[in-house]
């Protein structure tokens, strides 16, 4: 019989609060980037996916990520409702009851389809936006959090992810891209100025996201000891590493060391270590910020030159920073930081390096399917889009009749 | 690694010397100039 550990059960429940903040201060970081008139729309829009997501996690949404395996696709629903999901510990925290294992991946599940608002942000109607977030957590996010964390093929094929790289970061940077292409571009794109109307409220968010990161990256070691610490200190070590190139590289690109960009940068090295923060040292830490700060500012440069309108840079910073911290966990793991997974490429065994680019490669051509029938079907019933005399009232006014600021 | 990642910082201690001191926006500079 697992007996359950005071400390760690109190750290994965700190963790899961912590986990939660990140998906209100996501909707402030979204917030200050978008006009004053869709502030309100773009907070709600991450606002109202906690609640959704908070009831859909519970009914179906862990049983079918998590619930017994079945041929490595899918969880039964063996758990739907959260029956047999109780205060014992399930098989997945030897010594924490299952409900909070349960309610800390809930708190995963909820940032997820929140992350992709950025990419449709100021143009789409809410209610497609809310029939999207419970289809796409339902047939995208569930079934790839099942493959790599529930016992599915992918977690059997042995990717590392840490805390959500490929489940989390490219499910969702690939499908902002496939919504931003999908809806089209904002009415005025490229003619009139879109500038951020609150950069005060985007470092705000983005300092919260990063607060909120230690419970998403050291909570995912499910125990409260060394391994969590690990996670901690390669978390903040990569973040920090990437607000400073991302501002580096911005500066010398175009001569001004920007306040955004090094919040961007921040959010850019946090995707990037998720993956890899309970597989690798401090030295690769600084490595693979190094690579976030740099890949992730060259990711949004490219979608900007193509004239893509993913509004808030989500493709940029998740896609290819989920992609990067993805791969360098292939390139960096060790064992001497966690026995029980593997070493990476510098360390000898090229294989790993395959195997996470079997699980990049699997969750972008899911997700960006998936998304993209989503997409097509709810705008054959609703309508993806606003009007264009709404688009130009701008949302706050015209989806939900009420104002930011008087 | 270690070196690597000491490399990697040297690298942006330099950028910051090289990157450019000035940056006021054009237009601020010709109101500048009229001024």
């Amino acid at each position: 019989m697992d007996k359950i550990n005071s400390g760690d059960t109190a750290w994965l429940l700190a963790s899961a609060a912590l986990v939660m903040l990140m998906t209100p201060a996501l909707g402030f970081f979204y917030g200050g980037l978008v006009r004053r008139k869709n502030v309100l729309a773009t907070i709600m829009h991450s606002f109202f996916i906690l609640c959704l997501i908070s009831v859909q996690w519970v009914l179906w949404g862990y049983s079918l990520a998590f619930g017994p395996d079945i041929n490595g696709i899918i969880g039964g629903l063996d758990w739907v409702a959260l029956r047999g999901v109780g205060q014992e510990p399930g098989p997945y925290g030897a010594t924490v009851p299952h409900e909070a294992y349960m309610v800390f991946q809930m708190m995963f599940a909820v940032i997820t389809p929140a992350l992709i608002t950025g990419a449709f942000a100021e143009r789409k109607r809410f209610k497609a936006f809310v029939v999207f977030t419970l289809l796409w957590a339902t047939l995208v996010y569930d079934p790839v959090a099942h493959w790599v964390w529930g016992g599915g093929w992918l977690g059997k094929l042995g990717a590392l992810d840490f805390a959500g790289g490929t489940v989390v970061h490219i499910t969702s940077g690939v499908s902002a891209l496939v919504a931003a292409l999908v809806l089209g571009r904002r009415v005025g794109f490229g003619r009139e100025p879109m500038d951020p109307h609150d950069a005060t409220m985007t470092v705000l968010g983005a300092s919260l996201l990063w607060f909120g990161w230690f419970g998403f990256n050291a909570g995912s070691a499910i125990t409260s000891g060394g391994l969590a610490a690990n996670a901690f200190v390669v978390t903040n070590t990569a973040a920090a590493m990437a607000a400073l190139t991302w501002m580096t590289v911005s500066w010398l690109h175009k001569g001004a060391p920007s306040v955004l960009g090094a919040a961007a940068g921040a959010v850019a090295g946090l995707v990037a270590i998720t993956p890899a923060s309970g597989y690798v040292d401090v030295s690769a830490s600084i490595l693979i910020g190094l690579g976030a700060g740099t890949f992730c500012y060259l990711g949004i440069q490219v979608t900007k030159r193509l004239r893509v309108d993913d509004a808030l840079d989500v493709f940029g910073v998740h896609g290819v920073g989920g992609a990067w911290g993805a791969l360098a966990t292939g390139v960096f793991a060790t064992v001497a930081v966690n026995s029980g997974a593997a070493d990476g490429l510098v360390y000898g065994n090229p294989a790993q390096l395959g195997i996470q680019a079997i699980a990049v490669l699997a969750s972008i051509t899911y997700s960006a399917v998936m998304t993209f029938v989503i997409l097509k079907v709810i705008n054959l019933f609703v309508g993806l889009r606003v009007g264009e005399h709404e688009e130009v009232l701008g949302l706050d006014a015209s989806q939900h009749r009420e104002t930011a600021y008087v | 690694m270690e070196f690597l990642a000491f490399a990697s910082f040297a690298v942006l201690v330099v950028g910051w010397i090289v990157a450019p001191s000035h940056s006021m926006p054009a237009a601020t500079t010709e109101l500048d100039k009229a001024a």
